[in-house]
């Protein structure tokens, strides 16, 4: 009887979550589910740290929140996010904004139901490096919008495995079509020519829907080292030796990144001559930027040949190879130059400012950057399994000006979108702005918007080389940085080789023949002693009234 | 037929784990190693055997400095192990503390804690100390600092099996061998040292495999600049997987080599009580 009653017990015991599990899976499966493979943190996920958050809660001077009497954050009044904005963003979405924040992937999920009438669940999903998304895609795993960056962008496509946007997708005409309708004119002639490189059909308009964007840079303790002497440098800080700079710079921890600062070193000369001819009007702005494109997608092998001291001297030069750790070396002391992508540049700043107070600068070389971008790209088969129009839909969603102020607040780079009426000007006015007075400069961003009213007025500082400067760059910077492409698979293959000859230590042949021989004779000697005694040569003869054995 | 449960049929889970996870996976490497991919006219891939893998890794000299790197690497840092590690062991083993486990606790007690954390922690303590002028070498000291992280990651791992191998030596032998008159020098060469030697087997074992790979410490403390073999097989799987399986396959047999040399594959009772 008592074990009946065990049963019985343990049966009863197996059944609620059994029952919640099917009813949970019952009622709201979904009609499409998407799945969103994005970088690592590349996306609001709501709560602590976003837009709204931050904009709404009071807080104390340690950074927590401050609560009334019965628990509950005290809600402030702020000119970005205030009544009028919350009825606005639910008119236009349909979903009731909290001021505790929504998860931009649940907002989508309601908003896709709302607007299309189809349930969509969103799977989402991280990588850490373009190449682990390429891995992946190529194992056949299934997703349907990736977010990678410019030359993988070219190299999926160039492979085939990218499908198309629908032509609805660029209509403007419908009101859901956010994405077309919002992304800034720059961004999008910059996806149309691509740098425009001969013989290299990379256009990726209707691949890919732009996402962020940046541009390179190194941020530096301008109590260090002065702005004078980086102009004065530009990528020669890389190899210029004495106690600020020797040990105390980053490089990037990948191939492609370092190359692109050795080029600029080893066409420093050309580069700047091409500079000072297009100021001298002697050759136009197009004739200029394809000229430093093609210097700096230069993978022949008389360069690489040219480049490959140049590296080894970078690496000798540097304090590390690294993709995230110079951020933190940098605000903690350990070096005095970061080599660093606009966002992370944006990031470092802030931190630097509120943790010690400290304040850094961001610089672009005078002689030409990188300009990059990550975009929204569906593979191959998102027809077939009937996730396309969620796809399309998901990148108009976060198209949507206050969705792109939302992600770009929450990461820190710099949106492609715009905005129809320039609304993410209101937010970089709302992020740096300052009231027009004696102190603040004019700073035109014309060039980004397409609207000649485009300005606001920032500090000085800001307009020159601070968070401002960086993440929403003058057109003067903009004109000097050039896109890297996709190298091809030959020529990948060659710069990867260059880069492990890099990055290892390459001995002498002699030494590698020493080492080996006496590997060889330590291996030959436990040989010996091992399964000596088991072979005849090496025995050893009996002592005198001993037998063998 | 009638299915008779034995004691053979709790190895199944086991055996399918192994197939899964180990086997076909190496099959796998084999099979990457040997072939490359081409490209056809149509722009359709397909592999083809080859043995240029092969070829290019012995003519290329970055690729077998690479590998004596990684091997000098492990040599130190498995010898600096076994000189830290057997003192403290013996002195262990040999004491009659009575809460002697306390203080083994406090030098295992390390590898509890996350092994990423703990290498994060010695970066931070280095920055800290090359900031005075005292310490300014540290800065540029990648080596030191690889292998100075790659000791302190491992050292448990060499002090356990000495530790229990130690203790388990019979009493009565350093009794038998002080009454047939040897000091205690001859005690330690004679007879704790030879008997004490598949401790110090599996702490090799133990340290120097996972140093040759173990590219997190030589990123992080190295700053980069040093490389490994671990990271040299990581980098290739992101452009050219026939290459990386290529440097894994001969990783694999370097290791084997090894195993083989130390007694890895010695009979059952000459390792008892070294394995944890």
């Amino acid at each position: 009887m008592k074990r009946i009653c065990a049963i019985f017990l343990g049966v009863a015991m197996l059944f609620p979550p059994l029952v919640l599990l099917s009813g949970c899976k019952g009622s709201e499966k979904p009609d499409v589910i998407l799945k969103v493979y994005n970088w690592e943190e590349y996306i609001d996920e709501g709560d602590e740290g976003t837009l709204i958050y931050d904009e709404l809660h009071e807080f104390d001077e340690k950074g927590k929140p401050v609560l009334d009497a019965s628990g509950n954050h005290v809600h402030i009044e702020s000119d970005l996010v205030n009544d009028d904005f919350f009825e606005w963003y639910e008119e236009t979405t349909g979903i009731p904004l909290s001021p505790e924040a929504n998860p931009l992937l649940e907002d989508f999920e309601l908003w896709y139901e709302k607007t299309y009438g189809i349930k969509v669940q969103v799977e989402y999903s991280t990588f850490g490096t373009n190449e682990d998304m390429y891995n992946e895609i190529v194992l056949g795993n299934e997703y349907d919008l990736l977010c990678p960056s410019d030359y993988m962008i070219m190299k999926l496509a160039a492979e085939g495995r990218l499908e198309k946007y629908d032509e609805s997708f660029f209509d403007e005409s419908d009101e859901n079509n956010y994405y077309i309708r919002n992304v800034s004119p720059f961004i999008r002639e910059k996806f149309e020519t691509n740098g425009g490189l001969e013989g290299k059909d990379y256009s990726w308009s209707e691949y890919a829907a732009g996402y962020m964007w940046g541009t390179t840079g190194f941020v530096y303790n301008p109590e260090i080292i002065s702005e004078e002497t980086l102009k004065e440098l530009d990528w020669e800080v890389y190899i210029e030796k004495g106690d600020k700079f020797t040990n105390k710079i980053t490089a990037k921890d990948n191939v492609r990144d370092t190359y692109f600062a050795a080029l600029g070193l080893a066409f420093l000369e050309e580069l700047t001559d091409l500079k000072s001819r297009r100021d001298a009007g002697e050759i136009d702005e197009e004739t200029y930027i394809f000229e430093i494109t093609r210097i700096f997608n230069d993978t022949s092998e008389e360069t690489i040949e040219r480049v490959e001291p140049i590296l080894n001297e970078i690496k000798k030069n540097i304090y590390s190879f690294e993709t995230d750790t110079g951020k933190s070396d940098l605000v903690n002391g350990t070096i005095n130059l970061n080599y660093a992508w606009s966002g992370d540049a944006v990031y470092a700043m802030d931190v630097a400012e509120e943790e010690n107070d400290c304040m850094f600068n961001y610089f672009v070389p005078e002689s030409g950057s990188n300009l990059w971008f990550d975009g929204w790209v569906m593979p191959k088969g998102v027809t077939e399994r009937g996730t396309k129009h969620a796809a399309q839909a998901f990148v108009n969603f976060m198209s949507m000006p206050y969705n792109a102020m939302r992600n770009s607040y929450y990461i820190g780079y710099t949106s492609a979108i715009a905005g129809e009426n320039a609304e993410m000007l209101d937010y970089a006015d709302y992020l740096y702005g300052e009231e027009e007075s004696e102190d603040t400069v004019e700073y035109n961003l014309s060039w980004f918007f397409d609207d000649e009213d485009a300005v606001i007025f920032a500090d000085e500082e800001q307009a020159t080389r601070r968070q401002l400067y960086a993440q929403y760059p003058p057109e003067e910077v903009m004109a000097r940085c050039a896109v890297m492409d996709f190298y091809g698979a030959e020529a990948n293959a060659r710069i990867n080789e260059l880069w492990s000859r890099v990055k290892a230590e390459t001995l002498d042949a002699w030494a590698i023949i020493v080492i080996c021989v006496t590997v060889a004779a330590i291996v030959l000697f436990f040989v010996v002693v091992k399964f000596g005694g088991k072979i005849d040569f090496f025995r050893r003869k009996p002592k005198k009234g001993y037998r063998k054995i | 037929m009638k299915f008779r449960f034995s004691r053979k049929t709790l190895g199944i889970p086991y055996a399918v784990f192994l197939l899964f996870f180990v086997i076909i996976p190496m099959l796998v490497i084999l099979f990457y190693a040997f072939t490359t991919t081409e490209t056809d006219a149509s722009g359709a891939e397909h592999f083809s055997f080859a043995l240029s893998n092969f070829g290019k890794f012995f003519s290329d000299p970055t690729k077998l400095s690479t590998i004596v790197y990684s091997l000098v690497i492990a040599l130190v840092t498995t010898v600096i192990c076994l000189l830290i590690a057997y003192p403290v062991a013996y002195i262990l083993a040999m004491s009659k503390l009575k809460k002697k486990f306390v203080i083994l606790m406090l030098f295992v007690l390390p590898m509890w804690i996350n092994f990423v954390l703990r290498v994060n922690a010695l970066r931070e303590i280095f920055n800290l100390l090359s900031l005075s002028p005292a310490f300014e070498w540290l800065q540029s000291a990648n080596y030191f600092k690889t292998i100075f992280g790659m000791v302190f990651d491992f050292l448990p791992f060499m002090i356990l099996p000495l530790y229990t191998t130690i203790m388990k030596i019979d009493k009565s032998l350093y009794e038998a061998s002080s009454d047939l008159g040897g000091n205690a020098l001859t005690t330690f060469t004679r007879v704790t040292l030879p008997l004490s030697m598949p401790g110090i087997m599996s702490g090799v074992t133990m340290v120097f495999l996972p140093s040759m790979t173990n590219y997190v410490v030589s990123d992080m403390l190295g700053n980069a600049k040093v490389t490994i073999i671990g990271k040299f097989i990581y980098d290739y799987f992101c452009n050219d997987w026939h290459m990386g399986s290529m440097v894994a396959l001969i990783l694999l047999i370097v290791v084997f080599l090894s195993t083989l040399l130390t007694g890895g594959f010695g009979s059952e009772e000459n390792v008892r009580g070294a394995n944890l």
